[in-house]
C-alpha cells in the first residue's frame, strides 16, 4: 500500500468520502475512483458502468469496481443523467490502477445543479479525512 | 503491521520487493508484489513463479510405532505408502471434524514427516500426543525450524536443474507426490538431494496449484540464497515471485481446498476431495479404523461441498453474507470459496485455459470465478445456482472440476 505521501492527489479536481474523485469542464462532470481507492483495491479486473440515459442522485451507487481482492460499490459524486462511459475499461480495466484520473476516468455526468460540486472536498479537506 | 505477527526468513526481501503484505494464519506474508495477481498467476500456467511457504509447519514423528500412530490419526491408508512417497490426507477429530489437512511423508517404516497448515504445527503435535497412548514414538514440532519454497509451472524442473547437483538422477523417475532427499542429514543421512553449495534439501514434486512443480525444505538460514537463486536461474524463463493471492486463485481453480475454509469443523464427508478417506472400491466401508470414521456415517443433515464456476469473471465474497440460491429460488447454503482464475474462460459450453492446446485463434482468456459452496441438498454437475451477496448476484454452475489441461500429473520427461 502506498504512503499517503506517495498519493498522487490533484488539485483541480473534487473527492468524495468514498473516494471517487469528479471534475467540471464546461458544463459536464467526469468522474473516477482515485489514488487511494485504486491502490487499496489492488489490481482492477473489471469495472460495472451504468447505461448512457440513466439518472442518478448524488452519493447514489451507480456501479461497481472489481478487484483481484475485492468488489467495492461506487457512488456517483453529482446528481445528474450518463452521457458517457468509458468503454475502452471492458478490454483494459487496469488503466482504473494505472491513470485513474485520464484513461481511467470511468463515467461523464450532465449535472443537475453543478452547485453540488461545492458539498465535495478539496485535496486539503480529503487528505484531512484519510488522515483521520 | 501488527507486530505480534510472526515473519519467514524471507519477510526482507518481500517488503524490499514492493510486496503487499497481510495476516496469514499468524504470519506477516505477500498477498502480491508489484506484478500484480493476474501476472503471477498467469506466470505460473506460463512459466513458473515461486512461493514462499515457510509459514507452514512440519511435524517429525519416528520410533517404532510410528505408522501405527499415523495410520490411526490419519485419514489416508498408508499401509501400501512406499519410502520416498507422500499423500494428501486430513487428521479430524472424534466427531469427525477436519482439524487440519497434511501431506505425509514416508522417510522409512518408522520415520515419517507431516507437513501441516500454518499455525497447525502446535495443534497436531498435541492432537498426535494425545492419541498416542502407549505407542512408541518421538514427535517433534519442526515449527520455525524449517523453510519452505514452492516452485511450481512447466519450467520448474529446467531452472532447478542449474541450482542442484546431479539434476539429471534427482530427476529421474520422480512421479507426482515423489520425494527425494532431506534437510536434517544429521538425522537422516546424506541427502540425494543438495543445492550446488551443498545444502541439504528434501524436494517434493507437489505443490498447491494443480500445475507441475516442487516444493523445496531445507533449513531457515538457507532459504533467502535459494529464493535469489532461483530468481537468477529462472530469468530467462521469466520466472515470477508469486503472493498468496495467486496460490489461492491458482489453487480455487486446481479445485485444491484451504484448510479451515473449505474443509474444517465439520463432518469430513461429502466433498469433492472424497480421494483424502480410506474407501475401499465400492466405496461401501473404510479399509482401515482410524479416528473420526465412525462419527463419518450419513445422517440427514449433513451438508454437501461442491466445486463451482460463475459466468464469468465477477466474483461475490466467500462467507455467510453470500447465499447460494437454487433453480426454484430457495437458499440452500453459503460460499466457503471464490477466487477467480484469469486463466481460463468460457468457450462453447466448456472451460479452456489458456495452456490448452488447440484454442480458437482469437478467443480472449477472461477469467472465471470459481471456488467451492456448501449447500444443505445433494446436487449433481451442470445445475444452476445464483450467488447474491447484497444487491450483487452471479449465476454459476456446479462443476466436477474447473481449470483443464492442470500439468501437475504429467510425466516428469515433458518437462526437463
Amino acid at each position: 500500500m502506498k504512503e499517503m505521501s506517495d498519493l498522487n492527489l490533484p488539485a483541480d479536481v473534487k473527492y468524495t468520502k468514498d473516494h471517487e474523485w469528479a471534475k467540471l469542464s464546461g458544463d459536464i462532470v467526469t468522474i473516477g475512483i482515485n489514488d487511494y481507492a485504486q491502490d487499496q483495491l489492488g489490481e482492477v479486473v473489471f469495472v460495472e458502468l451504468p447505461e448512457i440515459g440513466d439518472t442518478f442522485s448524488q452519493g447514489d451507487e451507480f456501479g461497481s469496481v472489481e478487484s483481484v481482492k475485492a468488489v467495492s460499490e461506487i457512488y456517483i459524486p453529482i446528481s445528474g443523467e450518463i452521457v458517457e462511459i468509458n468503454e475502452g475499461l471492458e478490454d483494459a480495466p487496469e488503466l482504473v490502477n494505472t491513470d485513474c484520473y485520464n484513461d481511467g476516468w470511468l463515467i461523464k455526468v450532465k449535472p443537475e445543479n453543478t452547485s453540488e460540486m461545492d458539498n465535495l472536498m478539496d485535496k486539503p479537506a480529503y487528505l484531512d479525512m484519510l488522515k483521520g | 503491521m501488527n507486530t505480534c505477527l510472526k515473519t519467514t526468513p524471507l519477510n526482507d526481501w518481500h517488503k524490499s520487493s514492493g510486496a503487499n503484505m497481510a495476516d496469514f494464519g499468524g504470519f506477516d506474508m505477500p498477498l502480491w508484489y508489484d506484478t500484480g495477481v493476474k501476472n503471477e498467476h498467469l506466470g505460473v500456467l506460463k512459466s513458473a513463479g515461486i512461493f514462499d511457504t515457510s509459514h507452514m509447519a512440519c511435524i517429525n514423528v519416528n520410533g517404532n510405532d510410528a505408522f501405527e500412530l499415523i495410520n490411526y490419526c490419519f485419514t489416508r491408508d498408508i499401509t501400501t505408502l512406499k519410502q520416498g512417497r507422500c499423500v494428501y490426507g486430513a487428521f479430524l477429530s472424534s466427531d469427525g471434524y477436519c482439524i487440519d489437512d497434511a501431506i505425509v511423508y514416508k522417510f522409512s517404516d518408522n520415520f515419517f514427516m507431516i507437513c501441516v497448515n500454518a499455525g497447525m504445527g502446535d495443534a497436531i503435535t498435541q492432537h498426535l500426543d494425545a492419541n498416542k497412548k502407549n505407542l512408541k514414538v518421538v514427535i517433534e514440532d519442526l515449527s520455525e525450524k524449517i523453510a519452505k519454497v514452492d516452485i511450481q509451472g512447466i519450467n520448474s524442473a529446467r531452472i532447478l536443474s542449474k541450482l542442484i547437483q546431479t539434476p539429471d538422477t534427482v530427476f529421474t523417475k520422480m512421479p507426482y507426490f515423489s520425494f527425494k532427499g532431506n534437510f536434517n542429514e544429521s538425522v537422516l543421512g546424506e541427502s540425494d538431494v543438495k543445492l550446488l553449495d551443498g545444502t541439504p534439501v528434501l524436494l517434493s514434486r507437489s505443490g498447491y496449484t494443480g500445475e507441475f512443480g516442487f516444493e523445496i525444505f531445507l533449513a531457515p538460514d538457507a532459504i533467502v540464497k535459494l529464493w535469489k537463486n532461483i530468481l537468477s536461474a529462472g530469468q530467462p524463463f521469466g520466472i515470477t515471485a508469486c503472493g498468496l493471492g495467486s496460490r489461492d486463485s491458482l489453487r480455487a481453480g486446481a479445485c485444491l481446498p484451504l484448510s479451515h475454509q473449505d474443509i474444517g469443523h465439520w463432518k469430513f464427508i461429502n466433498h469433492p476431495w472424497d480421494f483424502a478417506l480410506p474407501y475401499n472400491k465400492e466405496k461401501t466401508s473404510f479399509t482401515k479404523d482410524f479416528l473420526g470414521a465412525d462419527a463419518l456415517v450419513p445422517a440427514e443433515s449433513d451438508s454437501f461441498t461442491y466445486p463451482f464456476a460463475g459466468d464469468s469473471l465477477r466474483k461475490v465474497s466467500a462467507g455467510d453474507n453470500t447465499h447460494v440460491i437454487d433453480e426454484t429460488g430457495a437458499i440452500i447454503g453459503k460460499v466457503l470459496t471464490c477466487a477467480t482464475d484469469m486463466g481460463i474462460t468460457w468457450h462453447d459450453g466448456k472451460i479452456v485455459c489458456i495452456c490448452s492446446d488447440n484454442l480458437p485463434q482469437g478467443i480472449k482468456i477472461k477469467g472465471i470465478s470459481c471456488g467451492f459452496v456448501m449447500v444443505s441438498k445433494k446436487m449433481t454437475p451442470g445445475m444452476t445456482l445464483t450467488l447474491k451477496e447484497g444487491k450483487r448476484t452471479i449465476t454459476a454452475t456446479i462443476m466436477t472440476d474447473i481449470r483443464p489441461d492442470r500439468t501437475a500429473r504429467k510425466k516428469l520427461d515433458n518437462f526437463i
